[in-house]
């Protein structure tokens, strides 16, 4: 069935550009929820404040994220990301699990192992949540397409961690890591076994500053045996650099062109403007489709949404990106509300996508 | 568009393609503790450090990607591997290029693999140990994402002969491709490389073997790669540099030629094929081509001539050593080279003489060089942390001569104190002096309610680097906990992170505490980092709320200087020099448009569009006004909505009116919400009985039409004005009030209602000191009154023909769902209070409703509400803002007001 909807993805994706969603976070917080929205009766005694998980609205507040969904699927999306970008039980635990720091002590891989990966009840919530999220997206995929009668797709978002597998965090001893690498692909392999138990159509690995924690999702991906199609993104500075790992993006082309993703793009980190030089030396070395869902603009605290560009300016740079035969799916990411997408979906309706290179035939 | 070549692609954090124009892929192999007795000495005397100056070395000499290799009994292979690869990774000039990952235990292999962010390549495996194991090492491989090295080896062992090789490569290749799925471009054979002239006859071919076997492979197993360990071939030479050379040459060059790919070579260690003497390369080469019988005696005789020679030293850079000694401080920590640190930093010191002007000086202008290339784009995250390394080492060299400087003014200091003081001990005046001289402590922390902190991990790494003494508090942590840290440590700076927006506002709360608290007043600095700050957010929402110094950080880069900034003796020309940056920011923000505007010619273009010929308005039932002189309380209290009414004291949450329960997490306010639930019903039932309030009221309706954005009411000849939005929209009108009334027959309505008794109640509680039921009673009044308008507006629209009675619940009014609205003047849909004349007068509310309109248009009573009623289903409430000159003359002139007066009305909504 995977396989299926890999080819018809494929065939969509050759005669149109296809338009992702965009920011959960900026969108939520538009519906002013509160602390005790966000904790709802089950968190109410919660240690730590989750107004700010947005992933757990999955579960306190699933009616905002329903119409989250509802609202970019109207405004246009394709495919809608879950609300799970920190639905590990690695991320999940900075909400859950004290602070070690805190009391003196370290995050470290014993402090992982002990306290986080075999907290079972943690397992559960992360599962739950997982779960949960794919339903309400799905729920709204089905009722927008049975509405226009266009299909709608649902992409398990499997975001970055808040612990890095290159990052030197101590100085007097540059090889240490506060977690291994198996315990990333651990994290990454209990979320992706939720997604994929919630049929979700593919799985999206996204906002990559970290290239190793990436790796460590993708081996996690290819050890499930899931022939869902895979999208790959990153997160990459000025320089075209992934944020933390400094890697480039032609390299990290390379580094995972044998996962034969559907897609492999950039998000997050910069607007449009910044992005477009990295965008278009990603689409010369890549032979799958290239996918593009930048920042609305760079971070402006004054700004009401938080980031500078206007639904017009994204239209107008993703118009541009997409004359320019740079796109087969584009969206936007922190600062794009419902309203940019539906400009976005606007400037690349009728456009044809960037042809794709094959490789050559062995 | 023709397909894309199926070359080898690998990554370090750099790409690197296999194209033809590479001819020949150099392997490093100084790195290898099996080929290099000087890496396996530095491994185990676990000298690390240098160890990676052998890898940076070999990047240096040219090659393309570094073999790494631990297979030696004496060390743990596995454990080294993961170490030696997570220390490259903070080294950037070593992870660009690609790695080999060379064991023959696969548990290292495998361990390699994870500590990789790139493609690399694994050396090796082979079908030595049967097929199933092969197939399925080759499958992890391809999860990974690795390219891999076949040996030429089978169940039988080493492939020696053409025939064999050809055979065994055959067969692994077919498994590869057919079975496991292996991109064949990434599968590189190793037909092995073994040593000639050795005296034993039957490796006279070996070289010839290879190479044929090579042309072989290219030949018939299509995009795959050809490698070996060259120096193997001379192994017969140990010892004689030049030979080994020119066989090394000369056997690559013949290999070449016949496809071979890369290699494993010591990449100082070629000679240019062309500059071989030509007695020793044809010597060489009737060895290596197996020319005849006597070839390897005449390359043992002509060897002696050439021992002691060779061996080509590689000349390093170091021009820039010439330069001066600032200058080649900032290039060490631009490139993040820590060899000469040491002397370079005892150099400065000669010139500069004291440690501090060292560091403040030309060390701190070359992290500021650092921080510059960060922003543009031009360094990365790993350089800034080599960077900051560097820096560490120089520190440290000068620590010692700090740390006597500084004993030498504790003694100083303290004993001025005891001189000053006498009733100071010695001891209490050392620990006086010393706090005053110590090293900056710096509490950072992630602020509550965001759980990002790698950059500010970073900043962390960056700082104690250079000295200072880092407290990391971690991720969510609440203001009390920083400040009271701030105060355990006796801290002196602050450093306050966040990723998300959300965190914006809590570091003005925690701006706000430490300030209560007494911090501005020490002059304790807060630095601001994180993704979404900015200078600006910084200057206009956070420092106006703090007196002391208070700093956005760009990045980690510019954490040291701003910190040795502020710990500086001349710190008051850096806070000068930052406030009034502060002060610029909060200028330009005040004097720009903060969005794009439209000229209200074309505002008024973007009106809504409601096709009038198609729709029928609404006839109320009655026109002119109705007055209501004393509304039910009894009524009025079941359109009360409770929720607003528990704000007044600070509990935020949602009343559920079915439990009578304050939705909120603070378990201890949900308490206090039921028990000021009670006392407030108590109160309700008080004044409903005891008839302390009166309601009175008016509504009425009025034809109406439409005029540009004024609505007009022909038959009193009275003319409502309204604004309409400038901003520039995408896809959505341009709203006005007036744009849901039609240009003809249509109604307006509107309403004033208030609560008597309640302020002059309030007054006499509160000069009994009964301040508590004072406020009580206001909030009651204040509930009355908006429960008045609720159902005055429920009322208005059954009267209107557009709702039928009992058509909603009672929480279903509370929630709006209803048609129409009934926006009050002064309100974000129509900002203008002065609106309020207007409607005073045509219902005259002060003489039918004794509701009074003061100068200032405020109400009296206070608990009053009022507002026009539109009918219109498309009717919403909206927010004015941006408005521009040409919209204010336009509306100045249609009241005929000033213009000054119109803007001191509408202050806070004008975009100019």
């Amino acid at each position: 069935m995977t396989t299926h909807l890999s080819e018809e993805l494929k065939s969509a994706l050759c005669e149109r550009i296809l338009v992702l969603d965009g920011a959960m976070g900026t969108t939520i917080r538009g519906y002013g929820l509160c602390e005790s929205d966000a904790r709802g009766e089950r968190f109410q005694d919660n240690r730590e404040d989750l107004l700010n998980n947005g992933d757990i609205l999955s579960i306190t507040q699933p009616d905002v994220i329903g119409d989250i969904h509802k609202r970019f699927y109207e405004a246009g999306s394709d495919i809608c990301e879950t609300n799970t970008f920190s639905g590990t039980v690695l991320a999940q635990s900075e909400f859950f699990v004290e602070d070690p720091r805190k009391t003196g002590g370290t995050k470290d891989p014993e402090f992982f192992e002990k306290q986080v990966l075999n907290n079972s009840e943690l397992q559960d919530l992360v599962h739950e949540l997982n779960i949960k999220s794919v339903q309400l997206a799905k729920e709204q995929a089905n009722r927008v397409s049975q509405n226009d009668g266009r299909k709608r797709y649902v992409a398990g978002a499997i975001g970055p961690l808040t612990v890095s597998l290159t990052n030197v965090v101590d100085p007097n001893d540059t090889s240490f890591r506060p977690v291994t690498f198996d315990q990333v692909k651990q994290t990454y392999r209990h979320q992706i076994d939720a997604l994929l138990e919630a049929n979700c159509d593919i799985l999206m690995v996204e906002t990559i500053f970290d290239s190793l924690n990436a790796k460590a999702a993708l081996v996690a991906i290819k050890e499930s045996r899931t022939e869902a199609p895979v999208i790959i993104s990153a997160a990459v500075g000025r320089g075209g650099e992934t944020m933390i790992s400094a890697q480039k993006v032609e390299a990290l082309w390379n580094t995972f062109a044998h996962i034969d993703p559907l897609a492999i793009g950039l998000n997050c980190s910069l607007g449009p403007d910044l992005m477009e030089p990295f965008l278009r030396d990603l689409g010369k070395a890549a032979t799958t489709h290239i996918s593009c869902y930048p920042n609305a603009g760079l971070p402006n605290p004054l700004a009401p949404t938080g980031f500078d560009l206007e639904p017009q300016d994204m239209h107008d740079y993703i118009a541009a990106f997409a004359d320019a035969g740079l796109l087969n799916l584009a969206g936007g990411c922190c600062g794009n509300t419902p309203e940019h997408i539906a400009a976005i979906a606007k400037s690349v309706q009728g456009k044809s996508p960037r042809p794709v290179p094959t490789l050559a035939t062995a | 568009m023709s397909p894309v070549p199926r070359f080898l692609r690998l990554s370090g954090t750099e790409a690197y393609n296999h194209t033809p124009d590479k001819n020949f892929l150099m392997i490093g192999e100084r790195t290898n503790v099996a080929g290099s007795p000087r890496f396996r000495k530095l491994i185990k005397e676990n000298k690390l450090e240098d160890a990676l100056e052998v890898a940076r070395q070999q990047v240096e000499n040219g090659a393309n990607v570094i073999d790494i290799c631990f297979d030696d009994g004496l060390i743990d292979g596995k454990f080294m591997m993961a170490k030696f690869l997570d220390l490259i990774q903070a080294e950037p000039d070593i992870q660009a290029v690609p790695i080999m990952v060379d064991s023959s235990k696969w548990e290292i292999i495998e361990e390699g693999l994870k500590h990789l962010q790139g493609k690399g390549i694994v050396n090796s495996i082979s079908l030595k140990e049967g097929e199933e194991a092969f197939i399925t090492n080759a499958r992890h491989i391809l999860n990974y994402g690795a390219a891999v090295v076949v040996m030429a080896f089978d169940e039988q062992g080493q492939a020696a002969t053409y025939e064999d090789k050809c055979r065994i490569c055959k067969r692994a290749y077919d498994i590869l491709v057919d079975e496991v799925r292996f991109p064949p471009q990434d599968i590189i054979f190793d037909p092995n490389i073994l040593t000639v002239a050795t005296g034993i006859e039957e490796h006279n071919n070996y070289a010839l073997d290879f190479i044929n076997a090579t042309r072989w492979i290219k030949k018939n197993l299509p995009f795959a790669k050809v490698s070996g360990g060259v120096s193997n071939i001379s192994f017969s030479f140990r010892g004689n540099n030049a030979v080994r050379e020119a066989m090394h040459s000369a056997f690559l060059y013949h290999a070449t030629q016949a496809g071979m790919d890369m290699g494993i070579v010591n990449a100082g260690m070629l000679e240019v094929y062309d500059e071989i003497p030509e007695n020793l390369l044809t010597a060489v080469e009737d060895v290596l081509l197996n020319k005849d019988d006597e070839a390897t005696e005449r390359l043992l005789d002509l060897a002696e001539e050439f021992k002691g020679q060779g061996s080509k030293k590689l000349v390093e850079d170091l021009s820039w050593r010439e330069q001066p000694v600032e200058k080649r401080l900032e290039h060490s920590l631009l490139r993040g080279i820590d060899k000469f640190i040491d002397q370079d930093t005892e150099e400065a010191l000669s010139k500069y003489e004291k440690p501090l002007t060292v560091i403040e000086g030309p060390l701190m202008d070359g992290m500021g060089i650092v921080g510059d290339l960060f922003g543009a784009g031009k360094m990365f995250l790993p350089q800034v942390v080599k960077s900051a390394r560097v820096m560490k080492k120089s520190v440290a060299w000068l620590e010692p001569l700090m740390e006597e400087e500084r004993e030498e003014k504790i003694i100083a200091q303290a004993s001025r104190l005891c001189s000053e003081d006498s009733t100071l001990s010695i001891s209490e005046a050392r620990a006086i002096a010393t706090k005053s001289f110590s090293n900056g402590k710096v509490i950072m922390a992630t602020v509550k309610g965001d759980v990002h902190d790698i950059g500010k991990n970073i900043v962390g790494v960056v700082l104690s680097c250079n000295g200072f003494d880092v407290v990391d508090m971690g991720v969510m942590v609440s203001c009390d906990k920083i400040l009271d840290a701030v105060e355990e440590h006796d801290a002196d700076i602050i450093g306050l992170s966040g990723l998300i927006t959300p965190s914006l506002d809590e570091m003005i709360t925690v701006a706000k505490e430490a300030e209560k608290r007494g911090f501005g007043e020490k002059n304790i600095p807060i630095l601001i980092g994180g993704a979404t700050t900015s200078a600006a957010h910084t200057a206009i929402k956070i420092a106006g709320h703090y007196t002391g110094p208070l700093v956005h950080v760009l990045d980690a880069s510019r954490s040291v200087p701003v910190t040795t900034a502020l710990l500086s003796e001349d710190r008051q020309i850096f806070i000068t020099t930052n406030e009034e940056n502060h002060q610029k920011a909060r200028e330009k923000f005040n004097g720009t448009k903060k969005k794009a505007a439209l000229s209200i010619e074309q505002a008024r273009a973007n009106k809504v569009s409601i096709d009038w010929k198609s729709y029928a308005p609404p006839i109320p039932e009655f026109t002119g006004t109705r007055a209501i002189k004393s509304q039910s309380l009894r009524e009025l209290a079941t359109y009360i909505d409770w929720t607003p009414f528990f704000h007044t004291w600070e509990l935020r949450g949602v009343w559920n009116s079915e439990t009578e329960t304050l939705k909120t997490r603070n378990k201890e306010g949900g308490k206090v919400a039921k028990e000021l639930y009670s006392e407030a019903k108590e109160l309700l039932e008080k004044i409903i009985t005891e008839k302390r309030f009166t309601a009175s009221g008016i509504y009425g309706f009025f034809p109406a039409k439409a005029e540009g954005d004024d609505i007009h009411l022909p038959d009193h000849n009275v003319t409502f004005h309204t604004l309409r939005q400038q901003n520039k929209k995408f896809e959505k009108p341009n709203y006005a009030l007036s744009d849901y009334v039609a240009p003809k027959s249509d109604h307006l309505g509107g309403f004033v209602v208030g609560i008597h008794g309640a302020d002059e109640w309030a007054a006499v509680l509160r000069e009994q000191n009964n301040i508590d039921e004072a406020l009580m009673v206001q909030a009651l009044a204040d509930r009355f009154a908006e429960a008045f308008a609720e159902l005055l507006h429920h009322r208005a629209r059954i009267a209107w023909g557009i709702e039928r009675p009992g058509q909603f619940s009672q929480s279903e009014l509370i929630h709006e769902k209803y048609q129409g609205i009934r926006p009050a003047p002064g309100y974000p849909s129509q900002p203008d209070h002065t609106e309020k004349r207007i409607l005073f007068n045509l219902l005259q509310a002060n003489e039918k409703a004794s509701v009074e309109l003061t100068e200032s248009c405020a109400m009296h009573p206070g608990s009053a509400v009022c507002g026009l009623y539109f009918s219109h289903p498309d009717s919403h409430y909206f927010m004015i803002d941006n408005l521009q000159k040409d919209q204010i003359k336009d509306y100045a002139e249609r009241k005929e007001l000033s213009m000054e007066e119109v803007e001191k009305w509408l202050g806070p909504w004008l975009g100019y």
